[in-house]
C-alpha cells in the first residue's frame, strides 16, 4: 500500500510537470490552432536562460521567471508577427506546422553552435530535497511545479473567462472571420495568444530546469507528451490539460512499475487511444468545429 | 604600394601552400557526426583522428606524403551515407575513417563496401559493425560485447569479494536505455552473466528521453537489487542516479556501461558526492596507470596544445590509436591501392601494453580488433579512475557501503 502511495503519488507529481509543460501548448495549439512543433524549443530557450542567469547572476531559479517570462513572451509573440503571421495567408495550414519544424531545428542547431551537446546544470538550491509526509516523499521543486501548474491553470482561466482580452481570444479561436467582423484585431489577438502561451512555457523553464539537467534536445523529451496532454484535455480546455497531464502522469508512473518500464509508454498511448475512441473531442472537449479552416 | 606589396605575398604564400599539397598528398575520408545531436562526442572522436595524422605527418607522413583529411559530416544515416558517397566519388579519398556513431557507421560503410574502398571503424561498439561479413570493413576498437563481458568480470573480480559475498547471491538489475546500444550491451550482459552463474533478477528498458525514472527506482528497489547495471546516455544516467539517491536507493554497486557514465559532466550534475563509487566499463580513459598505455601522455599533451583544453572523453584517445596503428602500418606499404592497404592491415601484429590505449592490434575474425578491450573505472572523487584490470589500474577499487 505504501509503495502504490509513492508511486501514484510520483505520478501526480509527474502529472504537475507535463501540465506546467502544456499549458501553454493549450492557448497556442489548442486555441489559436497553430500546431507549434517548436513548443519544446522554447522550453529549452527558457531553460538555458533560467541556466545561465542562476549561475551568472547568482540567483534563485524560481526568481530568474521574472525575466525569463517576458524574454519569451517576446519571442514567442515575435514568432507568431513575423513567421507564423506571414504564412496564415498561405491558404494551407500545413506551411505554418513545417515552419514550426523549422523553427524547432534552427533552434537546436542553435543551442548545440552556443553550448555544444553537453547537459547543463542549474544549481537545484534545495530544491531536489524531499519532503516526508507520512510514508510518501516528494521533491520539493516538484511539489512547487504542482502547486504553480493549478494555479497558472486557474488563473488562465480567470483570463480567458472575464477579460475582454480572453473573450477576444475565444472568439478568434471559435471563428475567425466573423470575430473580425465584429471589430476584433485578429492579427493582434493572435500575437498576443502566442505570446502568452510562450510565457507560460517560460514560467515552466524557470521551475523545471532546478530539477532537469538541460541541453539542446531538452525540448523534445517533452513536447510529444505535452502534444498528447492538449489533445487528452480536449483542445483548448485548460482545466481539461491539467486533468490530462494527471492521467498521463499517473499511468505512466503505475505502468512503469507494475507492468515494466519498457511498456509504460504503451499503455500510456493505448490509454490515450482508448479515449480519444470513446470520446473523440477529448475528456473536456466540445464537440470538434473546423472553424479554424475558415478564411 | 602596400596593397600590391600584400598580393605579392598572398600569391607566394598560395604558391608554397597548394604546390607541393598537389604533389604529395593522401587523402584520406573522416566521417563523424559534426552537427547534429551526437556532435560532441563526433567531434571529440575526429580530434583523436586529427592527432594521429598530425604525429604521422610531422614524422614525415605515410610513405612520403602528407596524410590530409577530406571531412564528411554524418548528422544522420541518410546524410553519411550521401557523404560517403561524396568521400568515395569526388574526393577520391583511398580510406575512410569513422565514425562514433554505429548506426551511422552501419549505413555509411555499405556505401565503402560496395565501392571496395577500406573503411576504418575507430569508436562504433555496436556489433552488427563488424558482424556482416565486410571485406573493406576494419574495426580497431573494443565493441558492446567486450563491454558486457568486461562488466560481468568485474562483479565477479571486483564486486563480489569487494562487499565479501559470493558472486551468485548478488541479485543483479539490468536496466537500459531502449535502442541498440543499450538493448545490444544488456544482452551481452545477460549472456555472460548467466554464463558466470549470476542471478539476474530483471532485465528493463526505457526510452533514453524519458523525463522520470522514479517507479523503475521503487521497482529496483523493492526487490532487493544488489548490483544495478546501466546502459544509459547522460540525460537518463543523470535522472537514475539523482532519483535513486532522492529515494534512499543504495545497492552494493551501480555499474555504468559507458555513454552518459563516463562524462564529466554527468558527475557535476548529479554531485560527486553521489556519484562516488560509481562504477563504470568504457574505453580507456586517462587516469590509468600509463605504464600500461606508453604515449598516452604524450597524446594528452599534443591534445591540450592544439585544442586549448584537456580530452573530454576516452573517444578521442581511442580513434587516435586506431588510427595510428594504421597509419603507421601503410608507410611500409607500396602505394594505396584498396588492395595494398587490406593486405597490409591485415598484417597489423600490436601486442597488447604497446599503444596508449593499452590493448593491442591485431584484425582477427570479420576484421574486428581481437586485442581491443575495455577497462573498468570508478568515480572517486569526482573524477573517472581506472580500478580494473590490475595491470592498468591507477587506483584501489572502493566500496563505502
Amino acid at each position: 500500500m505504501e509503495t502504490f502511495l509513492q508511486v501514484a503519488v510520483n505520478g501526480l507529481m509527474l502529472g504537475g510537470l507535463f501540465a506546467i509543460v502544456a499549458v501553454g501548448l493549450t492557448l497556442i495549439f489548442g486555441i489559436v490552432k497553430v500546431i507549434n512543433f517548436a513548443h519544446g524549443e522554447f522550453l529549452m530557450v527558457g531553460m538555458y536562460a533560467t541556466f545561465l542567469l542562476t549561475t551568472g547572476l547568482g540567483m534563485h531559479p524560481y526568481v530568474t521567471a521574472a525575466a525569463v517570462v517576458p524574454i519569451l513572451f517576446v519571442i514567442g509573440a515575435l514568432t507568431q508577427r513575423f513567421i507564423i503571421q506571414p504564412l496564415l495567408a498561405a491558404h494551407d495550414e500545413h506551411i505554418q506546422i513545417f515552419a514550426t519544424v523549422g523553427i524547432s531545428t534552427a533552434l537546436i542547431n542553435l543551442a548545440l553552435l552556443l553550448f555544444g551537446a553537453d547537459i547543463m546544470s542549474t544549481p537545484s538550491y534545495g530544491l531536489r530535497s524531499s519532503i516526508e509526509i507520512g510514508s510518501v516523499r516528494i521533491l520539493t521543486g516538484q511539489a512547487v511545479i504542482f502547486v504553480a501548474a493549478s494555479v497558472l491553470v486557474f488563473g488562465l482561466h480567470l483570463f480567458m473567462s472575464r477579460t475582454l482580452w480572453g473573450r477576444a481570444i475565444r472568439a478568434v479561436a471559435q471563428n475567425r472571420a466573423a470575430a473580425q467582423l465584429m471589430g476584433i484585431n485578429v492579427d493582434r489577438v493572435y500575437v498576443l495568444t502566442f505570446g502568452i502561451g510562450a510565457a507560460c512555457v517560460g514560467l515552466a523553464a524557470s521551475l523545471v530546469a532546478p530539477l532537469y539537467p538541460t541541453s539542446p534536445t531538452t525540448g523534445t523529451y517533452f513536447v510529444l507528451t505535452a502534444f498528447v496532454v492538449v489533445v487528452l484535455g480536449g483542445l483548448g480546455s485548460l482545466g481539461g490539460a491539467f486533468v490530462g497531464a494527471m492521467v498521463i502522469g499517473l499511468i505512466d508512473s503505475l505502468a512503469g512499475f507494475y507492468i515494466g518500464s519498457d511498456l509504460r509508454e504503451v499503455a500510456v498511448f493505448a490509454v490515450f487511444l482508448l479515449i480519444l475512441i470513446l470520446k473523440p473531442s477529448g475528456l473536456f472537449g466540445k464537440q470538434l468545429n473546423l472553424s479554424h479552416v475558415s478564411p | 604600394m602596400r596593397f600590391v606589396h600584400y598580393l605579392k605575398a598572398t600569391v607566394a604564400a598560395a604558391t608554397l601552400l597548394t604546390a607541393p599539397a598537389a604533389m604529395a598528398d593522401v587523402q584520406f575520408g573522416a566521417l563523424y557526426p559534426f552537427s547534429g545531436q551526437l556532435a560532441l562526442l563526433g567531434e571529440e572522436s575526429f580530434r583523436g583522428l586529427e592527432i594521429a595524422v598530425d604525429e604521422i605527418n610531422a614524422a614525415g607522413g605515410v610513405q612520403g606524403e602528407t596524410v590530409v583529411l577530406a571531412r564528411g559530416d554524418a548528422v544522420d544515416n541518410n546524410q553519411a551515407i550521401g557523404e560517403a558517397r561524396r568521400l568515395i566519388s569526388r574526393e577520391e579519398v583511398v580510406a575512410i575513417f569513422g565514425t562514433y556513431s554505429s548506426s551511422r557507421s552501419i549505413a555509411a560503410s555499405q556505401v565503402a563496401e560496395l565501392a571496395g574502398i577500406p573503411y576504418f571503424e575507430l569508436g562504433a561498439v555496436a556489433d552488427e559493425v563488424t558482424g556482416r561479413g565486410f571485406e573493406n570493413l576494419y574495426r580497431t576498437n573494443p565493441t558492446a560485447e567486450d563491454m558486457g563481458k568486461m562488466i560481468v568480470d568485474m562483479i565477479v573480480d571486483v564486486v563480489a569479494p569487494g562487499v565479501g559475498r559470493e558472486p551468485g547471491d548478488l541479485k543483479i538489475g539490468i536496466i537500459h536505455e531502449d535502442s541498440s546500444y543499450g538493448t545490444s550491451v544488456a544482452q551481452h550482459q545477460q549472456n555472460y552473466g548467466e554464463e558466470a552463474g549470476l542471478n539476474i533478477v530483471t532485465t528493463q528498458a526505457y526510452p533514453a528521453s524519458t523525463v522520470d525514472m522514479s517507479s523503475l527506482v521503487l521497482d529496483l528497489k523493492q526487490r532487493g537489487v544488489d548490483v544495478v547495471l546501466q546502459t544509459s546516455y547522460q540525460n537518463d544516467s543523470v535522472l537514475f542516479l539523482q532519483q535513486a539517491n532522492e529515494a534512499e536507493f543504495q545497492p552494493a554497486a551501480i555499474i555504468g556501461g559507458g555513454g552518459g557514465y563516463s562524462m564529466q559532466p554527468t558527475a557535476d550534475a548529479v554531485g560527486h558526492d553521489v556519484i562516488d563509487g560509481v562504477l563504470n566499463v568504457d574505453f580507456t580513459q586517462y587516469l590509468v596507470n600509463t605504464e600500461f598505455t606508453p604515449g598516452l601522455e604524450e597524446f594528452v599533451q599534443a591534445y591540450q596544445e592544439k585544442y586549448g583544453e584537456s580530452p573530454r572523453s576516452g573517444h578521442s584517445l581511442n580513434n587516435y590509436v586506431g588510427a595510428k596503428a594504421i597509419l603507421q602500418a601503410l608507410d611500409e606499404a607500396d602505394g594505396f591501392s584498396p588492395e595494398e592497404i587490406k593486405s597490409t592491415v591485415e598484417a597489423i601484429d600490436v601486442p597488447e601494453g604497446e599503444t596508449a590505449a593499452g590493448y593491442g592490434v591485431k584484425f582477427g575474425e570479420n576484421n574486428q580488433n581481437e586485442r581491443a578491450s575495455m577497462m573498468g573505472l570508478q568515480w572517486q572523487d569526482g573524477k573517472l579512475v581506472t580500478v580494473y584490470p590490475e595491470a592498468a589500474a591507477a587506483a584501489e577499487v572502493e566500496f563505502t557501503n
